[in-house]
């Protein structure tokens, strides 16, 4: 899906379309759908522990990986500036603070290792 | 921030909804470099600029429009890559039903409004007024003028970052701030040892299935770190029930 214009592709608008509504049915769920309903426990825990997993499934593979390979020597500026940003969002939290710091390691150390 | 809390408990609708709009408006600046990266990264994805900009405006969920796009530019099916968004906002299923615990019988179209506008930061905000005082009034009204404020911020950050991201030079790699802001974001939700587990057993299991098909790992990932998180749940629950017990009775 390359070739980007300003109206965007007929994939493109389904996608939007489909993380749209589905974000609002899941938004709407038990305010609306299943209103007077209680999560079970396990279910309640279960899709809050979901979330850092899925993130952190996502985040790995973008930090150590080249080409479909894990490769900790040319992504080892990936993986420090990783662990600065990890450093700065624990101490601090926010969000311009912690991306900085992690891509101001990552070009240092890419200059360095050149 | 505390003192608004105070002053909008009796107050007028109006009151509340100013006092929202108030309290949300500090939060704007870090919607910038966020809502940058995701304008981007829709336009690289193919979505076009427009599409960008509706993504933002409809969606309103940055970190699933991050994935989306994401997994539209590896080149993921499309159905995978919207159900990946989807995992990532299974989460506001959580804030929703906490919310209609309190909303009673309001009407349906109190309750659309409720969730057009609920993401992290509103419900945040909607929270902590709550704790302070569990009967503060026009608790929609306060809402809404959070929404007020973020919505159109959100949609405006969005729109810089694909209006101008064609023109920033590839060298600056900015497309790695999106694994970055992953990072940031999810830190603060560590709270806990399970979460910990859950995001270890999942970033791992995220690189070991990395060549699944169809991008299936990251679902397989999902559960098994759910499932392992679930599993440090149980078990440091089981070994610290008295404990458990005395808190709650607090």
């Amino acid at each position: 899906m390359t070739g980007s214009n300003f109206w965007g592709s007929v994939e493109g608008w389904i996608a939007i379309a489909g993380l749209a509504i589905g974000t609002f049915l899941i938004r709407y769920s038990f305010i609306g759908l299943f209103a007077g309903k209680r999560l079970p426990p396990l279910v309640e825990r279960g899709l809050q522990l979901a979330v850092p997993a899925i993130f952190a499934a996502i985040v790995l593979p973008l930090i150590v990986m080249q080409q479909g390979q894990t490769d900790f020597v040319a992504r080892a500026p990936h993986l420090a500036a990783a662990c600065i940003t990890a450093l700065f969002a624990w101490w601090r939290g926010g969000m311009l603070a912690p991306i900085l710091a992690g891509m101001g390691t990552l070009y240092a150390l890419q200059y360095l290792l050149r | 921030m505390s003192d608004a809390l105070h002053t909008d408990v009796a107050a007028s609708a109006r009151d509340a909804l100013v006092s929202g709009a108030r309290q949300c408006v500090v939060l704007t600046p870090s919607y910038i470099p966020f809502g940058l990266v995701c304008g981007v990264a829709a336009v690289q994805a193919g979505l076009g600029e427009l599409g960008a900009i509706a993504l933002a405006a409809f969606a309103f969920a940055g970190s699933s429009q991050a994935v989306l796009t994401q997994f539209l530019t590896t080149g993921a099916p499309l159905v995978i890559a919207v159900a990946s968004g989807l995992v990532v906002n299974l989460r506001m299923a959580v804030y929703s039903a906490a919310i209609s615990q309190r909303i009673g019988k309001a009407p349906r179209r109190e309750r659309i409004l409720w969730a057009a506008f609920l993401v992290d930061q509103t419900f945040l905000f909607e929270e902590q007024r709550h704790a302070k005082r569990a009967f503060a009034m026009h608790p929609l009204a306060f809402f809404l003028g959070c929404a007020a404020v973020l919505w159109p911020t959100w949609i405006a950050t969005n729109a810089a970052g694909a209006l101008l991201g064609a023109q920033l030079p590839p060298s600056w790699q900015l497309e790695f701030t999106i694994p970055l802001s992953f990072v940031a974001m999810v830190v603060p939700l560590l709270k806990t040892r399970a979460h910990i587990v859950a995001a270890l057993a999942g970033g791992i299991a995220g690189v070991a299935l990395f060549a699944m098909p169809l991008k299936l790992g990251l679902i397989g990932a999902c559960v098994l770190g759910t499932c392992f998180g679930l599993l440090v749940d149980t078990w440091f629950k089981a070994s610290t029930q008295p404990q458990k017990g005395s808190e709650k009775r607090e």
